[in-house]
């Protein structure tokens, strides 16, 4: 039995991640709404021993084209630190994370929201920092008074300086540049310490502000070689801020189809690309590309011919090579985006699977993983019922909790 | 006399002195004993002139008390300086998606002078300001909360809608503090708009109060609570608003309270439709009051009203999807 065990997140989103998986025969289409739902799923993932339930968020709508948002489920969902408290009173052992803004909050408040789910859990809070970029989040606090700031990962390292400094007591008051808080924090500190800090920003300035601060990092990566660079090239810049590389835990996303044999995978992965309204791939893939108008193009043809653009990072431009090299049509190309959302796509039994994780992880590419099932409940009850026995099988995660805390879940050392 | 007293009890986690502070086991306990004596609502509030050493915060602690309990009302103060309205809106939704229809929000119109300090207001703001931007604050939220239409859900697999597009309504609001967008990323919630609840009312805000499901008269002696229950109802009434829809409820110490009987009389005398009991934070004072005072409020008529399906319908409210 190997000594290192991979780590396990549950990313809860709606009713799947697959961008049509709302529309599955199976899928609980009210899981927006239906409280009990989410205590089942993180029960689910409780039983067969994640590290965590994570929850992305946003301050607004995710699509600003009506027409294309009234086609998915991702409009309306639960306020995350509210649903995250109401798991916390259902659950035992589970680490519970979620995404907050250094936009559209202040830094003492949070400290305070997330001081308080990590004292109702007993020491299992995550706080997921992100800086927000959507122009839909904005509009939704257009004047709020605060301060003018230069760049938002300036406000970002500052709020997490003062965050950090309200949870671990350090000397009371801070008079920056983009805020100012006169007293300690009047929480007291969880059984773990303070709560776990989370980020996936993909940027260089996301990568640094993460190695700065992070204790867990989130990415998405499609092939070996890029989790590989992107795990050696964060992990090296943690020397610079005195930090060992066992400080910082990454988990790269995977989007699992599990079944008993492959062709029953293959089967249930193009089940859910027929889901998928064109108008809705389309709109997806042109937004990926930085293509307005590829609506007026034939969908069964192949991609026009497309000018360079400045905006175009070159695995755009790698896409559109290849989608040429197979003669993928416009439809094809887009069910194939729409339905990974740029992270990687693993179809194939549980052997299959747990070969892929186990390549990555003991490969240097990965910590762990943050598992994205296609559809709830049904693919996270697959990964638990078929993957998570054969990783271990295999010696390579948990059969029970070692402790009682995110962070002994995860292996952390408390904040000084 | 044929109308229900109801009874609200509140509880300031952040007065405790000491080392005395309630744990999530003693606090959902007794959550569950009021619950279980017919008492209304539990309001929490978390905010005090001094720092506390309490380890919650009142609306992360109000979604865990909604996950262990059933029908009582749940009631979280929440600063109008420590949130932004979208994201403040977005939260009592989801409590309220999360708890069935049960929650409100106490909005108070008083400031705490230690608010400021510690989000990036050093230089605080007038009294003034701050209740004009709390009233702009509190109308935001209101309408955000009411953004999809009430069957804008269509969740129709077949077709490939979710929702309906045309039922999802922008506020495009633009005020002298805040500009909001909107719509919310959360579904309309089981009571349409959680029950708002001001406190801290001064004689100028009185027409304000009007847009209240609850208000709470605090540091009022019986005949000026009297004066300002009529004058609200009288206000709701000139606004086209049925006054019995605004529940006024008196506020009380119950450590000054020996019996049910003279908060009856309290209640009568003030003109109010019930009254909200203040309990200390502190184990003993908890076990106090459900042994001692509570059996002998509900001797004296209090905490009868039958669990409705939401909060409003227990109260006799309207149901709240006006515009």
């Amino acid at each position: 039995m190997s000594t290192r065990q991979m780590k396990l997140g549950l990313f809860l989103w709606a009713t799947g991640h697959h961008i049509a998986a709302w529309r599955h025969p199976d899928a609980h289409v009210t899981a927006g709404i239906d409280i009990d739902h989410c205590i089942k799923l993180a029960r689910t993932a409780e039983a067969a021993k994640f590290d965590m339930v994570f929850c992305e968020d946003a301050a607004g709508l995710r699509e600003a084209n009506v027409n294309i948002a009234s086609q998915t489920s991702r409009s309306i969902g639960f306020e995350p630190i509210s649903l995250l408290s109401a798991l916390a009173a259902q659950t035992e052992r589970i680490g519970l994370v979620s995404t907050a803004s250094t936009s559209y909050n202040e830094p003492y408040g949070l400290a305070r929201m997330f001081a308080s789910l990590d004292n109702l859990s007993g020491g299992r809070a995550g706080w997921n920092l992100v800086t927000s970029a959507s122009p839909i989040e904005a509009a939704n606090f257009g004047a709020t008074g605060l301060r003018p700031h230069a760049d938002r990962y300036a406000r970002a390292r500052e709020f997490a300086t003062v965050v950090t400094g309200l949870w671990n007591r350090r000397a009371a008051g801070h008079d920056g540049e983009s805020f100012s808080v006169r007293d300690r924090l009047d929480i007291p500190p969880s059984p773990q310490g303070a709560p776990v800090m989370v980020q996936a920003g993909a940027s260089d300035d996301g990568k640094d502000l993460a190695a700065r601060t992070a204790d867990v990092v989130f990415s998405a990566a499609q092939t070996f070689e890029e989790a590989k660079a992107f795990y050696d090239d964060l992990k090296a810049r943690l020397a610079a801020y005195g930090r060992q590389p066992d400080d910082v835990k990454i988990m790269p996303g995977v989007a699992p189809i599990v079944a008993a044999t492959k062709a029953e995978a293959q089967a249930k992965y193009d089940a859910l690309q027929e889901l998928i309204p064109d108008d809705v791939g389309v709109a997806l893939l042109s937004s990926y590309l930085s293509i307005s108008d590829l609506g007026r193009y034939p969908i069964d043809g192949p991609l026009p011919e497309l000018p360079e653009s400045e905006g175009m990072k070159s695995r755009q431009a790698l896409v559109i090579e290849q989608a040429r090299r197979d003669g993928l049509s416009i439809r094809e190309l887009a069910r194939y985006f729409a339905g990974a959302r740029g992270h990687w796509r693993v179809v194939g039994t549980a052997g299959e699977i747990a070969d892929e994780l186990q390549a990555r992880f003991e490969g240097g590419a990965a910590d762990g993983f943050n598992v994205m099932p296609s559809w709830f409940p049904g693919e996270l009850d697959a990964f638990a019922k078929l993957v998570v026995p054969e990783l271990q099988r295999r010696g390579l995660f948990r059969k029970d909790y070692e402790g009682r805390t995110l962070r002994e879940h995860l292996g952390l050392k408390r904040p000084v | 006399m044929g109308r229900h007293m109801h009874l609200a009890v509140s509880l300031n986690i952040a007065a405790a002195d000491g080392q005395d502070v309630l744990d999530f086991g003693q606090i959902s306990a007794f959550v569950r004993d009021l619950e279980a004596a017919g008492v209304d609502m539990a309001i929490i509030s978390d905010s005090a002139e001094a720092p506390s050493s309490s380890p919650f915060e009142a609306t992360t602690l109000l979604a865990a008390l909604a996950a262990v309990t059933d029908s009582i009302g749940l009631v979280a103060s929440a600063s109008t300086l420590a949130h932004q309205p979208y994201n403040l809106a977005r939260r009592f939704a989801s409590l309220d998606i999360i708890s069935h229809g049960r929650i409100g929000w106490n909005a108070t119109l008083a400031q705490n002078p230690r608010e400021a300090a510690n989000f990036s207001r050093p230089e605080g703001f007038s009294d003034d300001d701050f209740r004009r931007r709390a009233k702009e604050f509190i109308n935001i939220v209101r309408r955000l909360w009411i953004g999809w239409s009430r069957d804008a859900l269509l969740f129709d697999k077949a077709s490939g809608r979710f929702h309906d597009p045309e039922k999802m309504h922008p506020m495009n609001f633009t005020g002298e503090f805040f500009s909001v967008r909107g719509p919310l990323n959360v579904a309309r919630s089981p009571q349409d708009r959680p029950l708002l609840v001001m406190s801290g009312l001064k004689q100028a805000d009185l027409d304000f109060a009007i847009r209240a499901d609850v208000v709470l008269l605090d540091k009022r002696q019986p005949p000026e609570a009297r004066a300002a229950c009529e004058e609200i109802k009288r206000r709701a009434h000139e606004a086209g608003r049925d006054p019995r829809t605004i529940k006024m409820l008196a506020v009380a110490d119950a450590r000054q309270e020996r019996d049910g009987g003279s908060l009856k009389a309290l209640c009568l005398s003030s003109g109010c439709d019930g009254i909200v009991l203040t309990v200390q934070p502190r184990a003993d004072a908890l076990k106090d009051f459900v042994e001692r005072l509570l059996p002998d409020l509900e001797q004296h008529g209090f905490a009868k009203a039958k669990p409705g399906r939401t909060l409003r319908d227990r109260l006799g409210l309207d149901e709240d999807g006006r515009s």
